[in-house]
């Protein structure tokens, strides 16, 4: 059992603690994974800045992913969660308490969780069978270690300790400032009487020792009446509890780790695809041109769903030939929006998820950069130029060859002439790296830099509003101005007519 | 549970108030009769020994509930039903209210309302005061029922024998014993509350029997409780030798523990005991919830009904003849002997009683004499409508009317000219929000009209009411008007005067050819003057 099993790595590459990568925030990724965490915790954030080792390690992540899509087997693994879940406040529990009987109560209760979780999910697991290798592999080894006579014994000896112990009742009369305390059951009469008549919402009677992990001084010396009384119980108990200290495997905990990864995703698209979102698998088919179709930025539709505002979505494709886009147009106009889907787009397919699209085909590209304005920045002129470059430099070194690059708006606060300049030659340096991209811009004259360039725009109806639309076409005068002018109902007739 | 005892079935005043309820109580000076049915007449050997100080929650409640106009004639006879019951059994009504005055006062002692502030202090308190109040409840719903349950009060309304019906099924012997019990079980807690020690020789003590587990990590876990009772015991005083002796008998019960040597123990046992307690009451919660707007119901209503036995004593005392009135159509009114019950009431004159029956009247105009009871007329009918529509007898010897939950004053206020937007601006403005009010609403609408836009020139004003009467009318408002203005008064006359069907009546106040008053309203056409001049005459030329 050497062998590393991970339904996120093909190969035995080590999980390392990723740093958080630099695009996503202005992909507004980050968005993405703080509303899926709001659910799952922040503990699932690290997965989505580990980045498959190579293509036929995303294509392993694709696959699993579709078997967790799959009804049958995502309602396995999340039941298999929330039996974690249990697994979890158990270790809470112990982690609180002092003393070594305590210690090995909730210790025993753990291993119990621990067995009931995984042998549920084998018996959901097995008869759901998955067809990725990542979950194929790691079923196998499952089913081998459940029926290993190590795990056998654990789990029946357990068993019965923990049995004996929940059965274990005794009774306490408290009368005239004394507590006696005897073994035995009662048959809860007063609970019959109280049922009669009773509030079916009243809170249940919860012991107040309960709100402290400690033993208090009355359990404890109830508990000394106990242990006189009935010393084998708690005798078998520490016994247990100390042989199996450690418990757990580790390759069973690294599924229970990794496992969420694919779980948050899955949850999240399924909540958004009963909002009429729609997601596709990407193919990664190299031989075919990269495109999608119905695509959209999908940070934006969460937030414009909770607004009520429609999403807009578009097509696109790269032809022979072409690998980079021009992107222009009227501000307001979806340039930023269709240049994040873009990278968005790019990035779930590396991660191995789907995306938001109606139908996409993406080549593998070995990372993502991008580079935003930073419009917040008070600093302007001078300041803000040297920041953006400082920021630029990295992102066109060689090593950077491959890259999928989204860049928007460089060099606003440049003069023009200087910035048509400088754009050229950053476009013309990505694309003879062998990049891959887009690039938002407001000057025109960059669409015909290279012949590798495709010029998009941003387009406007009859009425010179924004229809967030963005399609293959010349590159015009910016004409924002006119159309806020429009809007607003000032033009020279409009005022005429109004006055 | 529900009280029921203004509204079949409802225990929330009705949503629609009269529009402008303030103007309702200024124009008909409700003020007075608010305040009399707050007050009690104690008599002695028949005859009025002296009025009770007012009875601030009965006027309040008076004016709350006198405002919202019952909408059907099914509504006004199950009050009127209420009201009756309350005429014969007097004693039963006033104990009601007190029964529920009195629980309500002691659980604002209690810190009702300041629950939360309480639990979050000291949770202990909190629930000492809750057994308290589930003591309360108890109580009085065993006293209500009682006294409802007596074989000698003879209940006939819907109101009070359904009141009865609801404590039966509610409060059902079966469950006040289930309440009774747990009251008594955990009386323990709360014993001892009101007492020093020294003066003591009892003391109650709890015996509780509870099963236990330890899945838990060996902390008491699944608790079931099999017994829980108080006790009484022997009280004796600590370090006494009986105390000791006490002491030393229970040491020697095997397999036990004392929870009062150390304080460690002694807070935890405390703690137990408050768990356990608390869970107990935990079960009176339903019961608490069942009941815990009733009282506030029972007094509002009860008050009502209390400031009604009020009012009758009042009549009776100025030797009022009074009746329930009834509900005709619409379009007709007719009274008998009707009497301005407020200007008794503040003047403590006998009033003259008016007489009149009109069939298919839409409209009615009073001219005629200054001082001649025209307005206290327009008043008197004012008056017996809104008591009418809340369920009340009025101060007629008969009375048969519409209900108009749309009722409307418009009343010229001499204490209003003062304002700065001139005095007919600010009536036009009244009229204007009157109108926007019957755009907005529905039902039967009536409105009296007193001296209203005589505020400007005599011939203006007749144009501006001419108008505004007309066109109220014809959309449906029922309109009863007391005007000087006699241009107005004379053309309304004389569109009418040859047309059968007319559905205006004209009315004057009485004037003997030698000039005498008689305060009575006759069918008589409007003339030109208003004899004024008779007033002046009799006033200022003393003649």
């Amino acid at each position: 059992m050497a062998e590393r099993v991970s339904i996120l790595d093909k190969w035995s590459a080590p999980h390392g603690e990723e740093e958080r990568k630099a695009f996503f925030l202005d992909l507004n990724v980050s968005q993405i994974i703080d509303k899926m965490s709001i659910r799952w915790g922040k503990s699932i954030r690290k997965f989505y800045s580990y980045f498959p080792a190579d293509a036929a390690c995303e294509a392993y992540r694709r696959e699993v992913y579709g078997d967790i899509k799959r009804e049958e087997i995502y309602h396995c693994c999340m039941s298999f969660m929330d039996a974690l879940g249990e697994l979890e406040d158990m270790q809470r529990q112990k982690s609180k308490v002092k003393s070594a009987m305590q210690v090995s109560v909730w210790q025993i209760r753990e291993i119990d969780a621990y067995c009931r979780a995984f042998d549920a999910l084998e018996v959901a697991l097995s008869k759901a069978k998955p067809n990725s290798q990542g979950l194929t592999k790691f079923l196998k080894y499952l089913q081998e270690y459940l029926a290993s006579p190590s795990y056998q014994k654990m789990r029946e000896q357990c068993g019965s300790v923990l049995r004996e112990l929940i059965g274990f009742r005794f009774l306490i009369t408290y009368e005239k400032d004394r507590m006696i305390v005897s073994l035995g059951e009662c048959e809860g009469k007063y609970e019959e009487f109280l049922k009669t008549f009773g509030d079916p919402d009243r809170p249940p009677l919860v012991s107040p020792f309960l709100a402290s992990n400690m033993i208090s001084e009355l359990e404890n010396s109830c508990l000394e009446i106990l242990a006189k009384k009935r010393p084998q119980i708690f005798q078998a108990l520490q016994k247990t509890a100390e042989e199996y200290g450690a418990y757990d495997d580790s390759i069973l905990m690294q599924f229970a780790k990794e496992l969420p990864f694919y779980l948050s995703f899955c949850s999240f698209q399924r909540e958004m695809e009963e909002l009429g979102f729609r997601f596709c698998t990407p193919k990664a088919e190299e031989g075919e041109r990269m495109e999608a179709k119905g695509l959209y930025d999908l940070a934006l539709a969460i937030v414009a769903n909770r607004e009520g505002r429609k999403v807009v979505s578009n097509d696109f494709y790269y032809g022979e030939n072409e690998s980079f886009f021009v992107l222009t147009g009227p501000n307001q106009g979806g340039k930023t929006t269709f240049a994040r889907s873009l990278g968005q787009l790019v990035y779930f397919t590396k991660m191995g998820l789907d995306v938001p699209a109606e139908y996409a085909n993406v080549h593998y590209f070995k990372d993502i950069q991008t580079h935003f304005s930073v419009e917040e920045s008070i600093e302007t002129g001078r300041g803000k130029l040297k920041e953006e470059l400082i920021r630029l430099a990295p992102m066109m070194e060689d090593h950077q060859s491959g890259t999928f690059v989204v860049i928007n708006e460089l060099f606003t606060t440049a003069a023009s002439y200087d910035a048509r300049i400088m754009g050229g030659k950053v476009l013309t340096h990505f694309i003879e790296l062998g990049c891959q991209g887009i690039y938002v811009t407001h000057l025109k004259e960059l669409t015909e830099i290279h012949p590798k360039v495709v010029s998009l725009r941003a387009m406007l109806d009859q009425e010179r509003l924004q229809t967030f639309e963005i399609r293959r076409s010349e590159a015009e005068e910016s004409a924002c101005a006119a159309n806020q002018v429009n809007k607003y109902h000032l033009t020279y007739e409009q005022l005429k007519e109004r006055l | 549970m529900n009280v029921f005892l203004l509204y079949e079935n409802s225990d929330r005043l009705g949503e629609k108030p009269y529009y402008d309820g303030k103007s309702i109580v200024q124009d008909l000076g409700l003020k007075a009769l608010f305040l009399a049915a707050a007050k009690e007449v104690i008599y002695e050997n028949e005859s009025v020994k002296r009025i009770e100080k007012e009875d601030i929650y009965i006027q309040d409640t008076m004016r709350k509930i006198m405002l919202v106009p019952l909408e059907d004639k099914e509504a006004m006879t199950y009050r009127q039903e209420v009201v009756r019951d309350a005429f014969n059994r007097e004693e039963l009504m006033r104990e009601l209210y007190s029964i529920s005055s009195h629980l309500l006062q002691e659980w604002n002692k209690l810190g009702r309302g300041l629950k939360d502030k309480l639990s979050q202090s000291n949770p202990v308190t909190k629930l000492t005061s809750d057994i308290m109040v589930a003591h309360l409840f108890y109580d009085a719903l065993v006293r209500i029922r009682e006294l409802l349950e007596d074989p000698a009060q003879e209940l006939t309304s819907r109101g009070l024998k359904g009141l009865r019906k609801r404590l039966r099924e509610e409060f059902s012997p079966e469950r006040q014993e289930y309440v009774r019990k747990i009251l008594q079980d955990v009386s323990f807690y709360v014993d001892g509350m009101d007492q020093e020690d020294e003066a003591r020789d009892q003391v109650v003590k709890p015996r509780i029997l509870v099963e236990c587990g330890l899945e838990d990590g060996l902390k008491f876990s699944s608790m079931r409780l099999q017994e829980v009772s108080s006790e009484n015991t022997k009280f004796y005083r600590p370090g006494s030798t009986m105390d000791k002796l006490q002491d030393f008998k229970n040491s020697r019960i095997p397999d036990s523990f004392s929870t009062v040597k150390d304080v460690a123990i002694g807070e935890q046992a405390d703690q137990l005991e408050y768990a356990i307690v608390s869970y107990i009451m935990g079960n009176l919660g339903k019961f608490m919830r069942d009941f815990n707007g009733f009282f506030d119901a029972l007094h509002l209503q009860t008050a009502f009904y209390v400031g009604a036995i009020n009012l009758k004593h009042h009549m009776e005392r100025f030797s009022l003849a009074w009746c329930f009135p009834t509900v005709c159509e619409p379009e007709n009114l007719s009274f008998q002997d009707l009497k301005e019950f407020v200007m008794c009431l503040e003047q403590r004159v006998k009033a003259v009683g008016n007489t009149c029956d009109m069939k298919r009247k839409e409209l009615l105009i009073v001219t005629g004499a200054n001082q001649g009871g025209k307005s206290t007329f327009l008043r008197s009918i004012g008056i017996a409508q809104v008591m009418m529509q809340s369920g009340l007898m009025v101060t007629a010897v008969e009375f048969r009317s519409g209900l108009f939950p749309r009722l409307f004053m418009h009343f010229t206020r001499r204490e209003d000219s003062a304002m700065n937007s001139g005095r007919l601006d600010e009536e036009l403005s009244r009229m204007d929000k009157i109108v926007e009010n019957l755009r907005e609403t529905s039902g039967p609408a009536m409105m009296l009209l007193n001296e209203s836009f005589a505020t400007t020139t005599e011939k203006e004003g007749s144009g501006i009411a001419y108008d505004i009467i007309k066109a109220l009318n014809e959309y449906g408002v029922k309109i009863l008007t007391v005007t000087h203005l006699l241009t107005f008064a004379q053309r309304m006359y004389e569109e009418y005067r040859d047309n059968p069907e007319s559905t205006v009546e004209f009315l004057s106040a009485e004037r003997k050819p030698d000039g005498t008053r008689t305060f009575h309203m006759i069918q008589h056409a409007p003339e030109l003057t208003s004899f004024g001049l008779d007033l002046y005459e009799e006033i200022v030329e003393k003649k």
